[in-house]
């Protein structure tokens, strides 16, 4: 009935109607799977990684985690699973059977070895079945493959560059995305060894090595399997903030298509992704929570944002944020202050609490009203009231060169 | 019968608790008579510190059981909150009521030595009861003096499915033991024999009489006073009601002794004949809402005249009302309809139209114009080291603010006795 807001382009030479894949997870660790997501409209599918023969997984159950709030409860997942349990003949198979079933959808695979010849072999085999895309996890928080115990190949820089061009060689004009851990010293340093490597892109990035959390009543980790745990990699909103950080810093220092993942929930997580630099967008935790269908909402949602923006592309997002990330020291110093709407203001007194206990006792508060005020004076704007406000009635007045500008937050969360 | 409300759930309860804003002196803490300090419980259930939320609960206020039941949250501390001028205000009563459930009483209490002085209490109400208890945590010693039941009111009038009798019990067994020296089973009805033997005296003998209607018939077999009844089905006992029973009266005991009489048998019809119209009703919502859940059924805009019958209840004759304008008390006024009479057939009729104000008691202690006991801010009566508080004092009102009543004369008595050493 309604008109589809025509959302594809090219990444790295392969069609994407849209930039929204199911990442190499849980959620592509099946045919069927694979499948129903495709189906449901996802763009493509990164087929959980798998490696060679000699390379044994074992699994720990229950492998899942999480923690939040009542209202909630999944601000954050977490995991200690592994690659897939499938051998590579299989993960070749099926990448026939889909890119026979979607041949205008990318259909690509995750790969993990040690030994050279291991990469090399992966590579020549998926080739062979007609995979679209190589990604290969040099980032698994879990277990270990080929590197010391708990360490990841991504956080060498050495490591990578080297087996970054293994790869390549192998992959010759099969595009190549390396999938990076946020967990190093300088995740520049780790672009550019992959851009020397010569390979296509980054995938930017992984779950995060966390530790859930710890049972209060037993005090034993999480997950506890008999009491003992093991750090998981966490996945979900939580992560966002430190996927666009590391988004943002490969991309304003290194000229090297990125995929992003880890945290996107939304179309407007997506955005976000992509303004800071993500070519496109890799979900995992969103389909494990709600399913296959959030596609629908992804796509929509994108779809008016490129509408009301007069953006043609998706492609047009781009970067498009990185050109206002600074350095703190780079900023302007204008003169600030709270500025505070009492017609929307509801009188909860958070923000008087807020300033008084935590920032410059720069709020004034009417008991018998309930209505804040702000003195000036005291003032700086440091923008903690406007955090605090459960309404947003509250906003930053900055005067800069005589002029005023106001600081609000337009988002849509 | 079971209760009508349940308990919130564990997720039920963290989920509401994390709508509350938490607000800065939060108005529904302002609003609540006993003070409880509703942010700060709030968010220990956010944090699942269930057992300090209860302690937050119970050094504020003594019937945090029996308040989690049935207090009146719309004239209180949810009227007021800050939520709703984002959605809808926070289920503070059910919040405090899932800590009392989910909790037994603290035990970390810490008692001074009562050697502060002796008070005797007069009431073994929610005033009275609370007045001993903050007296005794100020280190006074209090013996009670009760004429029938310890627990006043709401263990006795208030219907089992909001109110279960073993609640009060168990509530009322709590603050006996913990904190009060002695009770007696006695009807005090003058102060001046113990103002020689106590330091200070505390009245809070409520408002036991109830009004009578002054119609023609009202002596007649089937006629029944409302708390009375409201009392011997509270005990266990079988009312006695017939199978067509009108409950004339638009308060909380009308409502109350309806819901219990459907309760009682719920093939019988419970009609309550009122004066005025549905929005005019002075019960509570929720009340109403319970009452009508359970198939109480309103005869609005009816002025009784006369109960008809030979020697037995055979109806109630009414004449329609209807509503004009409103008095100057805002009050909304209604005249007869004349010629508008006519008789509602019934075998019962039970009049609850309020209590009356007993004036041949406490001799010396000065009244008001309605006959109540007059008080000053620290509900000091006019005679000295007298104190009053509760429904005798203020008329029917909540069991929150006879609580207030009880906290405050007990600082009132504290500096008494104090400055008279």
């Amino acid at each position: 009935m309604y008109r589809e807001h025509d959302l594809s382009y090219d990444f790295l030479g392969i069609h994407l109607e849209n930039p929204f894949i199911l990442s190499a997870a849980p959620p592509t660790d099946e045919l069927d799977m694979a499948i129903d997501g495709l189906k449901a409209g996802w763009a493509g599918v990164v087929l959980k990684t798998t490696s060679v023969e000699s390379n044994p997984v074992n699994l720990k159950y229950p492998m899942m985690s999480s923690f939040g709030t009542a209202a909630h409860k999944l601000w954050g997942l977490g995991n200690i699973d592994l690659i897939s349990q499938y051998h590579i003949d299989e993960i070749c198979e099926r990448v026939t059977t889909l890119k026979h079933l979607f041949p205008t959808k990318m259909i690509a695979a995750s790969i993990m070895g040690s030994k050279k010849e291991d990469w090399q072999s992966l590579v020549w085999q998926l080739k062979k079945a007609g995979v679209d895309l190589i990604e290969c996890s040099f980032s698994c928080p879990q277990g270990s493959m080929g590197e010391a115990l708990g360490r990841m190949l991504a956080q060498s820089v050495e490591a990578t560059e080297k087996v970054a061009r293994w790869v390549k060689e192998a992959a010759g004009e099969t595009p190549v995305l390396i999938k990076i851990t946020p967990q190093v010293t300088d995740i520049v340093e780790i672009a550019r060894a992959l851009k020397r490597a010569g390979v296509d892109g980054v995938t930017a990035s992984n779950s995060v090595p966390a530790l859930i959390g710890v049972d209060v009543e037993t005090l034993e980790p999480r997950p506890s399997l008999f009491g003992e745990g093991a750090y998981s990699g966490m996945t979900g909103m939580a992560i966002k903030p430190l996927t666009l950080r590391t988004i943002a810093e490969i991309a304003r220092n290194v000229d090297i298509t990125i995929s992003g993942n880890g945290g996107a929930y939304s179309w407007s997580d997506a955005v976000e992704l992509m303004a800071v630099g993500a070519s496109n967008v890799q979900f995992c935790t969103l389909p494990m929570h709600y399913g296959f269908g959030t596609i629908r909402d992804l796509k929509s949602g994108l779809a008016d944002f490129l509408d009301r923006k007069s953006y043609a592309s998706p492609l047009d997002i781009v970067g498009k944020a990185l050109k206002g990330i600074k350095g703190q020291e780079e900023l302007v110093t204008p003169h600030s202050h709270s500025d505070i709407d009492v017609e929307t203001c509801i009188g909860c007194g958070n923000c008087f609490r807020a300033c008084s206990d935590g920032a410059h006792r720069a709020i004034r508060w009417d008991a018998e009203k309930r209505k804040p005020s702000v003195d000036d004076e005291k003032c700086p704007g440091c923008g903690q009231c406007m955090q605090v406000c459960p309404v947003n009635a509250i906003r930053m007045k900055e005067e800069l060169d005589g002029k005023v500008h106001y600081f609000e937050f337009k988002g849509t969360r | 019968m079971e209760e009508f409300e349940k308990t919130l759930s564990r997720q039920q309860a963290a989920i509401e608790a994390e709508r509350c804003l938490y607000c800065y002196d939060a108005p529904c803490q302002a609003k609540c008579p006993a003070h409880v300090p509703v942010p700060e419980f709030i968010q220990s259930i956010r944090s699942g510190n269930l057992h300090g939320a209860r302690t937050l609960l119970q050094s504020a206020h003594p019937f945090i059981e029996t308040c989690g039941r049935i207090c009146p949250e719309e004239a209180f501390c949810q009227s007021v909150c800050t939520r709703s001028k984002i959605d809808a205000p926070l289920r503070i009563r059910e919040l405090h009521r899932f800590v009392t459930d989910s909790t037994d009483p603290s035990d970390r209490m810490e008692l001074p030595q009562a050697t502060e002085g002796k008070v005797a209490i007069i009431g073994a109400g929610p005033a009275g009861l609370a007045c001993a208890r903050e007296l005794r945590v100020r280190g006074f010693a209090c013996d009670v003096f009760e004429a029938r039941q310890v627990g006043g009111v709401p263990s006795q009038e208030v219907s089992t499915h909001r109110y279960p009798r073993e609640v009060g019990e168990r509530e009322v067994r709590f603050l006996t033991s913990a904190f009060i020296a002695n009770v007696r089973t006695e009807r005090v009805t003058d102060v001046k024999p113990l103002v020689a033997d106590y330091d200070a005296v505390f009245v809070a003998t409520g408002l036991p009489s109830e009004g009578d209607m002054n119609v023609e018939g009202i002596q007649l077999v089937g006629v029944h006073h409302a708390r009375e009844l409201l009392r011997t089905m509270k005990s266990g006992a079988i009312s006695g009601a017939g199978n067509r029973v009108g409950v004339i009266g638009g308060g909380n005991v009308a409502i109350e002794v309806a819901s219990m009489l459907r309760e009682e048998d719920p093939t019988r019809d419970v009609t309550v004949v009122y004066r005025r119209g549905i929005k005019e009703l002075k019960a509570f919502k929720r009340e109403i809402e319970e009452a009508t859940a359970l198939g109480v059924t309103y005869q609005f805009l009816a002025i009784p005249d006369k109960v008809v019958g030979s020697r037995h209840v055979e109806g109630l004759q009414v004449t329609q009302a209807h509503l004009c304008g409103e008095d100057e008390s805002g009050r909304c006024r209604f005249e007869p309809l004349p010629g508008s009479s006519f008789i509602i057939p019934l075998d019962t009729v039970v009049v609850a139209i309020g209590q009356r104000v007993d004036e041949g008691v406490f001799p010396g202690l000065a009244r008001s114009d309605s006959g109540l006991i007059s008080v000053g801010d620290s509900m000091e009566t006019s005679m000295p080291g007298v104190y009053a508080g509760g429904d005798a004092v203020h008329g029917a009102q909540t069991v929150v603010e006879a609580v207030r009543d009880g906290k405050k004369a007990a600082e009132g008595i504290a500096a008494f006795v104090a400055g008279g050493e």
